[in-house]
């Protein structure tokens, strides 16, 4: 292929931010950044228009030596698993950047740029098909959320982005380690599919899966190493937190996709009752947290971790089902996290308070806001008709076929976010409208409309019809399961 | 010594030689360069530094044995050279206007400079212990006087004594443990020791020499147990005398750990094992005591001593892979550390001295550019990618990894976890605090190369490590 699509793709923002450089004027900063993020959706949409989603191997591949000496290269390819990411990462993109536009009055151009610098590095994890280059994109992650978090963020800012960056940089360096011993493992190669295809005595996978585990738990967050994540979620800008929620808490599962299940399948089967029950784990506290939040942030925070965990449950169920609802669900959960994520922070511009008991009977007087915050509630608490209840569906399914024991507490998980979700839009959206008595509240311009209207589009259409969706990841999935199970002899 | 070897000898050593005389005319000649011309001799300075390096690089071309085999120009020396001038050029650069604030400003601080990038050049090219004894002593006389430049200022003298007489005693040791090497093996050239050692396998005696010249070289590149001199010494030396010792001499330093260490027979011995644990002791003493400090040019000392303990790693890695990672170590640390030393430099200006931490509070505001330098070295130090920082830990840890030391590799990142939190929190005074006054730094054009140099190198490396791998690579001797 003569146009190196992907290429295109990861680097477009990176050329925006070079650009944004040199110019003076806050207007104009936004609007390219905006033109940039549009852009870049597009080609990734065209992109899914040339994906052939008939097959499981990579496509829209490049290959270039970068350090030839240490078998490292510059190699990007997607298969329908990350394609799909990829999609959703340049999606949230747009909405960071409208979600910005009036939240962020100061130093508006830096902040643009670390939002545009992040957008490369995000779209590179999930194109990147050399692990030393996965694990450059991963890393350097830290430096622009570093500093969107420390400088744009709430009061605890500087406490949440030092946490959130020692947290990360800790799992990840052990990460650094397991890497570079499946490297020699593996004849001294990064390829990431050469890497697949090996075969490590089980003794190797055990201590490699624990190294990966360390950096990837921490990133979905797993209990009990969630703790970085109420703070960076909380004191976050608003578009931080999407970015957050939205596609770096799916980077740790995407690498237990990538790196754990093919590449260390037996250790994968071994310890999945483990990473099981870890989920499990997951779902039922963050859900119990949930419940007792009166900051709206912190409680989607704390919905992020329960619902993260139907995620890892529906991939170390390590069936067909539950890796589609899985993934799925990634999906899923990028989408209505991100929304709601960016309606707390719609409405935070406008009271300046995150405090449920503040709120009440925004129906009144923001009545469209109300509508599209119901839209999002339901579906994060996956309400037929909308995207959620599919992917959940699906783990579940795939979670009973296990475990009965993991299954119920999804099933009970599902059942507190009902509880704290309706509870929240309860007490937000309805009954007398106390809210409007202090602060003067206006409901959704034009501008955050049409960031809202894609994310609802997507929370309906995966809904409704998610054929599409699953046909992008099908055959990757199948080959995923296959690789699995491949020693075994099938499930 | 014949005829023809005596000019092959003055060949090999061209490069010393003409520094070494180039800086004897610039000390007298800096007798007639008036007062307020400091420009004249940071050019010629420069100029020597340059021209030296380009005969360096043209007599690359191949092995020059010389001076009866004391003296060595491999393409190891040639590295480890380049290391020394980029260090000595950079310094001289960002002296200049630092050296009129604070009353410095004489020839002799650059000549001593040139004097005691001899003093390195020889180190490196030394495969005799009495030749490295010769460099040491000309690199360290040199780096004690410039330590105590600043005359009035107590804290200088006080660092310069606290230097003079602890380098001494690590000298001393150094010499007591040649002389017990001559009096059992009857020789004191490198290979020619190990050759005579290897017969007799583990001799007490010579194990004893071994420790003791291990003592004084440690002492130099700033380990455990011998580093209580680099903090005091760092904060009371002029800061661009810092930068210097940060970079060239622990370099010089590093090139005669390498050669003692990795000659074929200790590096079969058990000596592995005694710089592990000094690795592990240097690199966690240095990120733990960094994490309390305020001044930023003793947070940079503990730094300097936390990196050294990670390039320790690549010694006890060893192999061809193990020197080549700490070669490179070294040039990537010399960038992304003078760099950070740059904008120390320029901070020094007016009222301000630019040492607290809390100095640098809110320069995001006022100074995008710099800022973002800052944010750049500083996140190099701390080894996040895709800065050059990333790649010399990489690639100690494929070595380490690769000999099979997977423990080691484990803490070495866990202590540069530990040590990338003191870097984060200067990056987070620099955007996340309010600025307390205005910022005035003293950005001379000399300082804007030096920043301009060293951020290339930083991100160059970082982005395109191939061609300095390669380098590397190339250049480690015997493999």
């Amino acid at each position: 292929m003569a146009v190196p699509w992907l290429s295109l793709i990861v680097f477009l923002p990176a050329a925006g931010a070079a650009l944004l450089m040199v110019l003076r004027d806050d207007a104009a900063v936004r609007w390219v950044a905006l033109s940039v993020t549009l852009a870049d959706l597009a080609l990734c949409l065209g992109l899914l228009a040339g994906f052939d989603g008939s097959t499981h191997a990579m496509q829209f591949t490049e290959t270039r030596d970068w350090v030839p000496a240490l078998g490292i290269r510059y190699a990007l390819g997607v298969d329908g698993i990350s394609a799909l990411f990829v999609f959703l990462t340049a999606l949230l993109g747009v909405v960071s950047v409208l979600a910005s536009w009036a939240a962020i009055a100061t130093r508006v151009k830096e902040f643009m740029v670390s939002l545009l610098v992040m957008q490369t590095l995000m779209l590179g994890v999930f194109a990147a098909l050399d692990l030393f280059l996965f694990y450059v994109f991963w890393e350097a992650m830290l430096i622009p959320m570093y500093v969107i978090i420390g400088v744009w963020g709430g009061e605890g800012r500087v406490y949440a982005a030092v946490k959130f960056f020692l947290y990360t940089l800790a799992g990840s360096l052990l990460f650094l380690v397991g890497v570079i011993v499946l490297y020699f493992q593996g004849g001294r190669t990064f390829d990431i599919l050469a890497l697949m295809d090996g075969d490590y005595p089980f003794a190797v996978q055990a201590w490699l899966f624990f190294a990966f585990l360390v950096a990837f738990a921490v990133k979905v967050p797993m209990v009990p190493v969630h703790t970085w994540l109420p703070d960076a979620h909380v004191e976050a800008p608003t578009a931080g937190s999407i970015i957050l929620a939205g596609v770096l808490l799916k980077m740790g599962a995407y690498g237990f996709l990538r790196f754990s299940l093919p590449m260390l399948p037996d250790a994968s089967v071994h310890f999945a009752p483990l990473m099981l029950a870890l989920s499990a784990l997951a779902i039922v506290y963050g859900g119990l947290l949930a419940l007792a939040q009166d900051d709206l942030k912190k409680l989607v925070a704390y919905s992020s971790i329960s619902h993260m965990g139907f995620v890892t449950l529906g991939i170390f169920a390590l069936n067909i089902r539950g890796l589609q609802g899985g993934i799925l669900q990634m999906f899923n959960h990028g989408v209505t996290t991100g929304a709601l994520f960016l309606f707390v922070g719609l409405i935070y511009e406008r009271t300046h308070s995150r405090s449920i008991a503040d709120y009440g009977g925004l129906m009144k007087v923001a009545p469209v806001y109300t509508v599209f915050l119901a839209l999002f509630t339901l579906a994060s608490m996956a309400l037929p008709g909308t995207n959620a209840f599919v992917g959940e569906l699906l783990v579940l399914s795939g979670g009973f076929a296990v475990s009965l024991a993991a299954g119920a507490a999804a099933v009970l998980g599902a059942l507190l976010s009902a509880a704290y979700l309706l509870s929240m839009y309860r007490r937000v959206a309805l009954g007398p409208a106390r809210v409007a008595e202090r602060h003067e509240v206006w409901d959704l311009n034009a501008r955050e409309l049409a960031a809202a209207l894609p994310l609802a589009v997507f929370v309906l259409w995966v809904g409704l019809y998610p054929k599409p969706f699953l046909g992008i990841i099908d055959a990757s999935v199948s080959h995923l399961l296959a690789q699995v199970h491949g020693q075994e002899g099938g499930p | 010594m014949n005829e023809a070897q005596l000019l092959q000898s003055i060949l090999a050593s061209l490069p010393e030689i003409w520094v070494v005389t180039a800086a004897c005319i610039l000390l007298i000649g800096g007798l007639f360069v008036p007062k307020g011309r400091g420009d004249v001799l940071v050019l010629a300075s420069v100029a020597v530094v340059l021209i030296a390096a380009a005969m360096t690089l043209m007599l690359a071309g191949e092995v020059r044995p010389a001076y009866s085999g004391m003296f060595l120009a491999d393409r190891f020396a040639v590295f480890i050279k380049v290391v020394c001038y980029l260090g000595t050029a950079l310094t001289i650069l960002m002296s200049r206007r630092y050296a009129e604030i604070e009353g410095i400003e004489r020839c002799e601080y650059y000549v001593l400079l040139l004097f005691a990038l001899t003093g390195m050049m020889i180190m490196a090219s030394a495969t005799d212990l009495l030749m490295v004894y010769v460099g040491l002593e000309l690199m360290s006389l040199c780096t004690y006087v410039l330590t105590g430049f600043m005359r009035t200022e107590r804290r200088s003298n006080e660092a310069a004594l606290k230097y003079v007489i602890l380098g001494a005693v690590a000298t001393g040791v150094f010499l007591y443990g040649v002389s017990l090497v001559y009096g059992l093996t009857g020789t004191t050239q490198l290979d020619a020791f190990a050759a005579s050692a290897g017969e007799g396998g583990a001799d007490t005696g010579l194990a004893l020499a071994v420790i003791f010249i291990v003592a004084g070289l440690v002492f130099k590149i700033g380990a455990v147990p011998f580093h209580m001199w680099v903090p005091d010494v760092y904060e009371g030396a002029p800061t661009t005398i810092t930068a210097f010792m940060s970079v060239g001499p622990k370099a010089a330093g590093f090139a005669v750990v390498l050669r003692v260490f990795l000659n074929p027979l200790v590096a079969a011995s058990d000596v592995w094992i005694i710089v592990a644990v000094l690795a592990v002791a240097t690199m966690a003493l240095g990120s733990f005591v960094a994490l309390v400090q305020d001044n930023i040019k003793r947070l940079l000392a503990y730094s300097s001593i936390a990196h050294a303990g990670f390039a320790l790693f690549g010694v006890v890695a060893g192999g061809a892979d193990g020197i080549a990672s700490v070669m490179l170590y070294l040039l990537i640390y010399a960038f992304m550390n003078l760099g950070i030393f740059g904008a120390v430099v320029m901070m020094r200006n007016g009222a301000r001295s630019g040492e607290a931490i809390e100095d640098y509070a809110g320069l995001a505001r006022s100074h995008r550019v710099l800022a973002l330098l800052l944010l750049l070295y500083l996140f190099s130090l701390a080894g996040i990618p895709p800065t050059a920082g990333f790649f010399a830990k990489f690639y100690v840890l494929v070595a380490l990894v690769d000999q099979g030391f997977v423990i080691l590799a484990v803490i070495a990142v866990l202590l540069s976890a530990v040590a990338a939190y003191f870097y984060i929190r200067i990056v987070m005074v620099i955007y996340m605090r309010e600025p307390s006054g205005a910022f005035d730094p003293a950005l001379t054009p000399g300082l804007r190369v030096v920043l301009a140099v060293t951020a290339l190198g930083t991100l160059g490396i970082g982005l395109f490590p191939a061609w300095f791998l390669g380098l590397a690579q190339q250049s480690v001797f015997g493999g």
